[in-house]
């Protein structure tokens, strides 16, 4: 039931933001109806573009009087449904809080509101020979602030970690429209951690509105090498024997036969044709580079790589990184539609794992284009199917459940970057069991006791029960060209 | 606590013995110390202690059962019997471990595989991994690879209520639910028992060598750390030690060994005019050494890095202008020990003055080890911040009838 909200109501938030932070025409709202994840759908009733904290405040303390849900969005890149408006809700679009306030090299520190875009946060870092480590694919246009509630990923995380890794401190709006700090510019600020778990909470623990962020030196080299090899297990065998090396690349990914088709079609990377492409990148000083290097050669090498290219310009680099980075979306080329997921395993447990979603592919009668990084076990299955075909989509929607039970009892995860949000709240209850959920919402009673923000995301809901991860619609940013999912 | 109705020692060691077994259970002063065997005793026992209102204090081998304020345990969860390396996996480089274990224990198997958790805590060869966890301790290696926050993947806790939990994973990348492990790290017990932790592990640094520049001042060093922070050598560690007499700089570097002499080149180049020599292992004892000062006051304090020699001459100025002993070891990361020796009165008068100082730049000032003429008259926590309402908040939630550790914490949380 679509709730409307009342003129009283809606004067309130007009006041909170003025008129031009208003949005309440249904044409404007289609906007907001979804994120990334583009099946799930619903009109929120009201839209706000708050341009400062204190009118978030205002926004979000009129939503606690009157107990309105509220959902905090950035860019909306988002893949698990997480930024999808509640039913009745008030979206709160950080968009217009874009700004940089601070940059402190002495501190290799940045200060920014929620709105700034991931990869502007490196550009203006970069003439200082600075970068922010996090790279989700959506980076072009992805927020801060969505980074923050998803504890967003990418691919060098092996190496340089996961956006709350680069968290030092976090201004809170919280549900009941308290404003608080988490964390500060100096470490171990005293009392609980709550910038740690606020961060990834996926926008269930309220607003945030400025984040202090780590910025990294760049290295003084990087080098991407390419490897192709028979099978993907070949190349996993390849990462194992890297890591056991006492290695730690920056990132270490793995393509398969269906995926390098793809990526292909899509943006001519010159990816070598084969069953099982591995990217490795190194950083670090030129000394110690080109020595890994010689030994990743060799690993390769010993485990049957019928090429090896070393990028050898930052153009090659970017090359290969385009090819990999638009796996997903390139996904259009070789099947009219397709699910993703987002699944993670030990790494020790790739071969088995891969042979097995094989095989339950070939039971489906679908296939699986995998894409992932290796180097932290973080899959991405792409389940490919043709919706026109009677009875296959739901036998994609099976398939791509069944393969992140196939992660959860291995040992793994439903989720290494995506988050749970709408799509994968039943999953949720398949990795943890009850008392493990209800210790989790002890801290979401704390921080939320009327359950208005962001409610029904993240936790199983009974009456959900058999919610299945939904099929892959583009995103509308995505089809214009504008970002790639990852 | 205050005593608990129809609490007597010899009931509530009757009761607990039915659970661990006679033999481990033991009557010390008013408290019965009881060592579990598993979790699942872990969750019996504080059922009993949350059903009878008695406060509880796990601990390992209790090397910081002093810090914070200080608690009278009814019953003390004595950890020392869950010690297992319960799992390495090596090729996915993590591992799982009963807190209990002690940190040298855990690390020396650890190594049969050339890794380690990436962290250097006090006292590793008695202090345990649930006690470092509780009270968020790390060392000089925290620069290079984060603290126990970005090396945790992973817990299993018991609630006051006896309620099992597990958060996290065995998975190094994982985002499904609330990071409760992160809200257990440095909580001092107050939220729950840590009984297993999940680490991520780091390969161990096989070839490292330490460079020391010495400095009659640590204002001198100004320039050549931030120097340092700003160029792409990745130290593991950086430190200063500052003392009346001397201030000393020591940088170590870990990398392939054929590539050390030309990082050494650079070092010295970046840290001009600062004459480096080659030193051992030795400087990096130095936090070790001073909380081990007998009678001292010991402080954690948390500055952010481009202030950390401000702060150091200024301490060493007011340390000179009322007649103080006092020694620092101060990471780059900000994080600093302080010893203070001097009068009860004056020593409270310097805590005071360095969290004004330290408020100016988000820091803080924590007394760690207090000795006990000076408790009554020092904060050991200083002021609470802003979001004081809502941790007690969290306290209310996880422990209702305040057993775990009551009133150790911030705020008397």
């Amino acid at each position: 039931m679509c709730r409307v909200l009342t003129s009283i109501q809606l004067d309130e938030l007009r006041a909170a933001v003025g008129a031009d932070g208003l949005i309440t025409a249904q044409n404007q709202l289609q906007t907001y109806e979804c994120d990334g994840l583009t099946n799930f759908r619903v009109m929120p009733s009201a839209v706000v573009l708050p341009r400062t904290t204190e009118a978030v405040q205002a926004v979000v303390r009129v939503c606690a009087r009157h107990k309105i849900p509220f959902v905090s969005r950035g860019a909306g890149t988002g893949l698990s449904g997480g930024a999808l408006p509640a039913e009745g809700c008030v979206v709160i679009s950080l968009a217009r809080m874009d700004r940089i306030l601070e940059v402190d090299f002495a501190n290799r520190l940045v200060v920014v509101e929620p709105g700034v875009i991931n990869a502007h946060v490196t550009q203006r870092v970069t003439p200082r020979g600075y970068f922010y480590a996090p790279d989700p694919s959506s980076q072009s246009v992805c927020t801060i602030g969505g980074n923050v509630a998803e504890n967003a990923g990418g691919a060098h995380c092996l190496k340089y970690g996961f956006t709350v890794t680069h968290v030092l401190a976090l201004e809170v709006v919280l549900p009941s429209g308290e404003l608080v700090q988490f964390g500060s510019r100096a470490l171990d600020t005293p009392g609980y951690d709550l910038a740690g778990v606020f961060v990834g909470s996926e926008g269930t623990l309220g607003v945030t509105t400025k984040i202090t962020l780590r910025i990294v030196k760049r290295p003084e080299v990087v080098q991407t090498l390419l490897a192709a090899f028979a099978s993907p297990h070949a190349a996993g065998q390849t990462v194992s024997d890297i890591i056991a090396a006492g290695m730690l690349p920056s990132a270490l990914e793995i393509m398969d036969a269906l995926a390098i088709q793809a990526a292909e079609a899509a943006v001519h990377a010159h990816y070598p044709v084969c069953g099982g492409l591995l990217l490795v990148e190194l950083d670090g000083s030129a000394s110690e580079v080109e020595a890994l290097m010689r030994q990743v050669r060799e690993l390769c090498g010993s485990n049957g790589a019928s090429e090896i290219r070393v990028a050898q310009s930052e153009q090659e680099r970017a090359l290969v990184w385009k090819g990999r980075k638009a796996a997903f979306a390139s996904m259009g080329r070789i099947s009219p539609n397709y699910i993703v997921q987002d699944g993670v395993i030990p790494r020790t447990a790739l071969p088995r794992v891969l042979t097995e979603i094989e095989s339950m592919a070939t039971g489906s009668g679908l296939r699986v284009a995998n894409v992932f990084h290796a180097g932290d076990g973080n899959l991405h299955p792409l389940v490919l199917y043709d919706r026109s075909i009677p009875g296959q989509e739901e036998a994609a929607l099976d398939l791509s459940y069944r393969i992140l039970r196939l992660c959860v009892d291995s040992g793994g995860s439903i989720t290494g970057e995506h988050g749970v949000g709408k799509e994968k709240q039943e999953a949720l209850g398949y990795m943890f069991t009850e008392p493990d959920l209800a210790t989790m919402q002890l801290v979401r009673c704390a921080f939320d006791p009327e359950n208005i923000s962001n409610p029904d995301k993240v936790f199983p809901r009974p009456r959900l029960c058999g919610d299945r991860p939904g099929p892959y619609v583009p995103h509308p940013l995505e089809s214009a060209g504008i970002a790639e999912i990852f | 606590m205050s005593s608990p109705t129809a609490w007597t020692l010899e009931q509530g060691t009757a009761q607990i013995a039915l659970i661990v077994g006679e033999e481990h259970v033991r009557v010390r002063g008013e408290s019965v110390v009881c060592g579990p065997a598993d979790i699942a005793q872990i969750a019996q026992i504080l059922r009993f202690a949350n059903a009878s209102g008695l406060a509880v204090t796990a601990s390992g081998s209790g090397t910081k059962l002093g810090w914070g304020n200080p608690v009278a345990a009814n019953i003390r969860l004595s950890m020392e019997r869950m010690n297992t390396l319960r799992e390495h996996a090596w090729q996915d480089m993590t591992c799982t471990v009963e807190a209990g274990s002690t940190w040298a224990a855990m690390q020396a198997e650890l190594a049969r595989h050339g890794q380690m958790v990436a962290l250097d805590p006090l006292w590793p060869e008695r202090a345990t991994v649930g006690g470092i966890v509780a009270v968020n301790d790390s060392g000089a290696l925290r620069l290079r690879y984060g603290g126990l926050r970005d090396l945790i993947i992973g817990m299993t806790v018991v609630l006051a209520d006896g309620t099992i939990a597990k958060t996290g994973g065995k998975v190094v990348k994982n985002v499904a639910g609330y990071d409760l492990h992160k809200l257990m790290t440095g909580s001092f017990g107050t939220l729950g028992v840590i009984a297993e932790v999940h680490f991520r592990l780091h390969p161990l640094e096989r070839h490292s060598r330490t460079w020391t520049a010495v400095a009659p001042h640590p204002s001198l060093f100004d320039a050549p750390l931030r120097a340092l922070l700003d160029s792409q050598i990745t130290p593991s560690s950086v430190q200063l030690r500052v003392s009346q007499r001397q201030s000393a700089l020591d940088v170590r570097i870990a990398g392939l060994p054929h590539c050390m002499d030309g990082v050494a080149a650079r070092l010295e180049s970046i840290l001009n005019p600062l004459e480096l020599s080659e030193s051992t292992e030795s400087p990096w004892q130095a936090r070790q050494e001073l909380v081990d000062r007998e009678g001292a006051i010991v402080l954690k304090v948390s500055s952010i890095s481009s202030e950390i020699c401000t702060v150091l001459s200024e301490l060493r100025q007011w340390a000179d202008d009322d007649g103080m002993n006092y020694e620092a070891v101060a990471q780059a990361t900000g994080l600093m020990m302080i010893a203070i020796r001097s009068a009860p009165r004056a020593a409270a008068a310097l805590v005071e003055r360095l969290r004004a100082r330290l408020r100016v730049c988000d820091g803080s000032v924590v007394a760690l080890q207090i000795p006990e003429a000076l408790r009554e008259k020092l904060d050991v926590w200083g002021n609470a911040a802003d979001t004081l309402t809502l941790m007690r908040e969290i306290k209310r939630r996880f422990d209702h009838n305040r057993i775990l550790n009551p009133g150790r914490f911030v705020g008397n949380i």
